[in-house]
């Protein structure tokens, strides 16, 4: 009712937002909940990859290398791809370099070891780019006018083109991404090493190597999403913060092991919320929407007599079938 | 007969914390050879450092007249080790399918695998039937065939059960255990049973240890198990 | 001169807030990555409130706390029942909504925040006290890094303290003894919360701006990193972190001399390295749980104790056990069939999945017996336990515990109504010593409640000495009086069955469940863990054992169940169990 008297095509253009937004949140997701689901670190520094994968696309089309054929910047497409493949890199070789040794030298409290160590990651890597660009945001655009910026209207909604080649990428990388999940001998040994860690070494899975296999792909992701934001705003060095954290609430609300379709999904519909509901409140607080969405899914779950964390619980079932 | 594994005083444990001491254990191709002890006694650790899950402390492993003492469990799989645990035993959340594929995943050769998921159906009918269930909603001896059809597919040599029997009806186990002794003598497979149904692995095992407190206490055929009067002193 | 002052300031005030994080963080073992968020709501109550409403900072003191414990009290109570994953993932979002929305409020001074709280001067002092220069303020922040150090310090270091640490290591055990652990996890969030918002207004009032900038993500995790440095679970650790950390920034741009923004960045980019190298290297900081300064300088000492522990594996001896009277089977069985009934399970039913784990399930318990669950593995006997003490909820069925219903209980009221288990695989407290798990036992501590170890610390002081003189006496009961002040992680297997015991007797409940209490431990060990068991039930308490070895159920219980598949299909002495051949068949399979 609200809705129509406020206007079909408010309500329009905020879906349409909504829609491309939440494609990005949705990929992100699906990074973050592979990483925690299947490795169970909490991948804090994350939201480091995400400004790094920004940057590097920036710089290696506006600055290239010292000297050589690309001394003025390598072109856009490759730029970016480069920019992805670093990415990968640096986040198989956080897991390899930092977590692995830290979570095997840790035990029982590995979650919270690698979380330190993921946060220091993440806040002394934000301060090392802003201390080697600039505090200051950078303009990111193809500076050889490739790919152009361009406003499309369809009927009354306005939108760029730059939204629809992220939704595009965004949705072919989680079509993708389920096909191998289900169809593929990999795809199959990354959910058995999530159901049953255990098991999977027994059988003869190198869980090490899933768990390199998962941060790539996660900060594949991460990297694909952080160049389109960075094309169609800014590059900056807090620019990771609020994607990346939304993405985190996006993979909890879905469940770690939920199918990346649903978590897509998942945050899709979270960002539709939060435009919709610009039409019913000021929207200095719609951002405060994602975190009572948040609290109040974690008082239903709390709720449900979920005692602790589920491993506990499995832990009291197995000694309960057991004994 | 040859030797399949035999380990030379071998010393496993978790961390720092050492639970099994000075193992020496050998197992001749076809045999099967059955390991009883409370729980807690090392069984399961001694397994899972034999087959790589856990770092070897000390002594030595030798499979196939290779020492594997260093190998990883992935090397030690392709080589045709295979073990069940005694819990948690399939992968819950994934079908019945996709956990025997599992099974074959070191396995490079595609109609090698093919062949063993159809030899697997033939043991267990009912697991052909059921293709698509997810395996953690079927009953418990329907996942104990799950387990053995997992490990079935990786082609194994040498295939340990860690108490295949726990919580299943008698007439379950003695099913399982059929197909067992079936392959035994089919595939000349060597088995380790570690067990706590005493009269079950007796009526299939060859040899036997008793384990306690990470050591072997008594080591004896099965005629000489068999003729003991009880069976306490092996807990 | 001031300026020196000014920077001994901000150690100070960095120090308050390095010191409520590692209540939470060290000893509650609850990781909130909102600590300077919930500085934020001090220091923008104190901005408002004295900017726009000319109140005094000493109301706003009290009324930032409030505001923030009550905040804190609500996230704890959402987050406490589930995973460490949410705890993070909730404190990162509430940081990040609530600078959000304070920089969009333009009472709260929009994205530039509060500036020029000290504009009217009267308003910030202490009883006359008025500060100006950071020479007026290092007086009343020395208070604040005081109160709040004793605050925490009586909090952590006190039995209120101890179930922290025990949550922190294992919830469900610590609940296992009657302990109320929802309650201290809350409590200890919303105090510490409500700590760092004290300290938020401090630090506002001594900047003379509260802005988003101010108390952003950074803040915290800086606060973070303080703690982790210093050690946690060690307040002095948090201090010195806080002196070391939190100086760099005056070596940075006074004798490194880098500019404000770059030495900014270069000290943050140091912090999240320590963090890191930290982690790898020496995981519990300068000063590890339990130690000193002092004891840091003596380390190579101690350690040498641990490994000659370690070494140890003889069997302890047993001076204060009573002797206990040899009875026979016969005089067994008449002992029981006359007993009062203490426990009565009727009709107990469970079931997983498509798995029945307990079906249909009747017994009793008598006072001063031994009832013994036998069966083979997988028979349902721990999940007995599981179900009578409301570790699991049974789907049907009824337990009376003197005459008292207390079907479907929590595993924490179940232990204070006098029914205590322990565990299979033992579960003592690892990084806790012997002597602090035993401790953990002892029921009504009022130095549990935080309203008495307050108002009332000579009771608490007094009883504490108590406990210790309890928890000594189940420990030399137990032969492991030698290793009260060893960590349970260095103990071996039989060692801590033994811990696991005292600890269980501590708690003087009347229905003892003892799951496995001699499976695992050395040979040598059983005939005294077996006279442990009879010594105990001679002083009239009721046991009931689970255990597969028959030989120690034998000597052990006045009347055994036998479980098969979840069902109780026998019931008897034990010889006239394993006289049945379809028992023994069920046991060992058929020979």
């Amino acid at each position: 009712m609200l809705a129509i008297s406020i206007g079909r095509e408010i309500f329009a253009q905020l879906t349409m937002n909504g829609i491309f937004r939440g494609a990005s949140y949705g990929l992100i997701g699906v990074g973050f909940a592979l990483i925690l689901g299947v490795t169970g670190r909490f991948h804090f520094a994350y939201g480091f990859t995400y400004t790094l994968a920004a940057y590097l696309a920036y710089t290696f089309h506006f600055r290239g290398t010292p000297f050589g054929p690309f001394s003025d910047g390598f072109p856009f497409i490759v730029s970016g791809l480069m920019a992805v493949l670093v990415t990968i890199v640096v986040g198989v070789a956080i897991e390899k370099y930092v977590y692995r040794p830290i979570a095997s030298g840790a035990g029982a409290t590995a979650l919270l070891a690698v979380f330190v160590a993921a946060l220091g990651i993440g806040i002394a890597g934000q301060s090392t780019i802003a201390l080697l660009w600039s505090q200051q945001s950078q303009g990111f655009y193809d500076k050889d006018q490739f790919v152009k910026k361009a406003g499309w209207h369809i009927w009354k909604v306005t939108f760029e083109n730059l939204d629809v080649f992220q939704f595009i990428t965004s949705l072919t990388l989680i079509i993708v991404f389920s096909i191998v999940l289900t169809k593929t001998s990999l795809g199959r040994q990354m959910k058995a090493t999530r159901v049953n860690p255990d098991l999977a070494t027994v059988i003869g899975i190198n869980a090490n190597r899933i768990y390199l296999i998962c941060f790539g792909i996660g900060s594949g992701f991460v990297a694909v999403s952080a160049f389109w934001y960075g094309l169609q705003y800014s590059v900056n060095p807090d620019m990771g913060a609020r994607p990346v954290t939304t993405a985190f609430v996006v993979a909890f609300l879905a469940g770690t092991a939920s199918s990346p379709v649903r978590i897509f999904m998942t945050g899709i519909v979270l960002s539709l919320l939060e435009q919709w509901s610009s039409m019913f409140i000021q929207t200095r607080w719609t951002q405060t929407l994602v975190f009572v969405i948040l609290f109040g899914y974690l008082i239903n779950k709390s709720a449900k007599g979920t005692i602790f964390s589920k491993r506990i619980i499995s832990i009291v079932t197995l000694q309960g079938i057991r004994g | 007969m040859t030797i399949l594994l035999e380990t030379h005083d071998l010393q496993a444990g978790y961390g720092r914390k050492q639970v099994v001491f000075d193992l020496n254990l050998k197992v001749n191709k076809g045999e099967i050879v059955a390991i009883f002890g409370h729980n807690g006694s090392g069984k399961s650790t001694s397994m899972r450092s034999i087959l790589g899950v856990l770092p070897v402390m000390g002594g030595t492993v030798t499979y196939d007249g290779q020492d594997t003492t260093k190998n990883s469990s992935g090397t030690n799989v392709r080589g045709g080790m295979a073990l069940i645990p005694s819990e948690r035993f399939v992968f819950q959340d994934l079908s019945v399918t996709d956990n025997l594929l599992l099974g074959g995943a070191n396995d490079p050769d595609e109609a090698r695998r093919r062949v063993r998921q159809q030899l697997v159906y033939e043991l267990f009918p009912i697991l052909k039937e059921r293709e698509e269930q997810l395996a953690g909603t079927m009953s418990g001896g329907q996942q104990r065939m799950v387990s053995l059809g997992i490990a079935l597919m990786s082609n194994p040599k040498l295939l340990i059960l860690d108490e295949p029997s726990l919580g299943l009806a008698p007439s379950v186990v003695e099913q399982i255990f059929g197909v067992v002794r079936d392959l035994v003598v089919s595939e000349g497979l060597s088995v380790i049973l570690l067990e706590q149904n005493v009269g079950q692995a007796l009526k299939i095992a060859d040899r036997g240890y008793v384990m306690r407190s990470g050591r072997v206490v008594i080591e004896e055929t099965i005629d000489q198990m068999k003729a003991r009067d009880s069976f306490w002193d092996f807990f | 001169m001031q300026i020196w002052v000014n920077y001994l300031d901000q150690i100070l005030i960095y120090a308050s807030l390095a010191l409520s994080l590692n209540l939470l963080l060290g000893y509650a073992g609850q990781v909130s990555v909102a600590h300077a968020a919930f500085g934020a709501v001090g220091g923008y109550t104190l901005g408002y409130l004295v900017t726009a409403h000319n109140v005094p900072m000493i109301y706003c003191v009290f009324i930032g706390f409030g505001f923030a414990f009550v905040a804190g009290g609500l996230i704890a109570l959402v987050a406490m029942r589930l995973s460490t994953e949410y705890l993070i993932l909730l404190t990162l979002a509430w940081g990040y909504v609530l600078l959000g929305v304070f920089s969009t409020i333009p009472a709260l001074g929009g994205s530039f925040g509060i500036i020029s709280i000290n504009a009217e001067p009267h308003l910030l002092s202490f009883f006359g006290w008025s500060m100006q220069r950071p020479t007026d303020w290092l007086v009343p922040i020395i208070g604040l890094v005081s109160v709040t150090y004793a605050i925490c310090w009586r909090l952590g270091e006190s039995p209120f303290g101890r179930i922290l640490k025990g949550v922190r290591e294992d919830p469900v055990a610590t609940q296992s003894l009657g302990k109320n652990t929802f309650r201290s996890q809350i409590l200890v969030f919303a105090i510490s919360s409500g700590l760092a918002a004290v300290a938020g207004v401090f630090n506002a009032g001594w900047l003379g701006v509260s802005t988003p900038g101010v108390f952003g993500f950074t803040f915290s995790l800086t606060v973070f990193a303080l703690v982790i440095f210093g050690g946690m679970a060690n307040f002095a650790g948090s201090m010195l972190g806080a002196l070391v950390l939190t100086s760099l920034d005056p070596f940075l741009r006074r004798v490194i001399k880098f500019d404000q923004s770059k030495a900014f960045l270069v000290q943050v980019i140091i912090y999240g390295l320590l963090l890191v190298i930290l982690t790898r290297v020496r995981p519990q900081g300068l000063i590890p749980e339990g130690s000193t300064i002092r004891s840091i300088l003596r380390r190579k000492k101690s350690e040498g104790r641990t490994e000659m522990i370690n070494a140890s594996e003889t069997a302890p001896t047993f001076a204060a056990r009573a002797a206990v009277a040899e009875v026979s089977q016969n005089n067994r069985h008449t002992r029981w069939e006359k007993a009062e009934i203490v426990l009565e399970a009727r009709g107990i039913s469970k079931s997983f999945g498509g798995i029945v784990a307990a079906d249909n399930l009747d017994f009793v318990l008598k006072r001063g017996t031994i009832t013994a669950l036998v069966g083979p593995n997988g028979a349902g006997k721990t999940t007995v336990f599981n179900l009578l003490t409301g570790t699991i909820a049974p789907d049907s069925g009824t337990v009376k515990l003197l005459g008292h219903d207390v079907t479907g209980r929590s595993l924490d009221s179940s232990a204070r109504s006098g029914m205590v288990r322990s565990f299979q695989d033992v579960r003592l407290f690892q990084r806790l010593t012997c002597l602090d798990n035993v401790l953990l036992g002892v029921q009504d501590q009022p130095g549990e409640k935080i309203r008495s170890l307050f108002a009332n610390p000579r009771l608490v002081s007094a009883k504490e000495k108590e406990t210790h003189e309890q928890a000594m006496k189940w420990l030399s009961f137990v032969g492991m009086q030698d290793f009260a002040d060893v960590p349970a992680v260095s103990l071996s297997y039989g060692q801590t069955k033994l811990v696991s015991l005292a600890r269980v007797l501590s708690t003087e409940a009347e229905v003892l469940l003892l799951d496995e209490p001699a499976s695992g431990i050395d040979v040598k060990w059983v005939d005294n863990m077996l006279e442990l068991v009879l010594a105990i039930s001679a002083e009239g308490r009721t046991v009931c054992i689970v255990e597969h070895n028959l030989r120690v159920v034998r000597d052990l219980a006045d009347h055994s169940y036998f479980m098969e598949l979840g069902r109780i299909t026998a019931e008897g002495t034990v010889d006239e169990l394993t006289s049945s051949p379809r028992l023994a068949q069920a046991y060992f399979g058929t020979v």
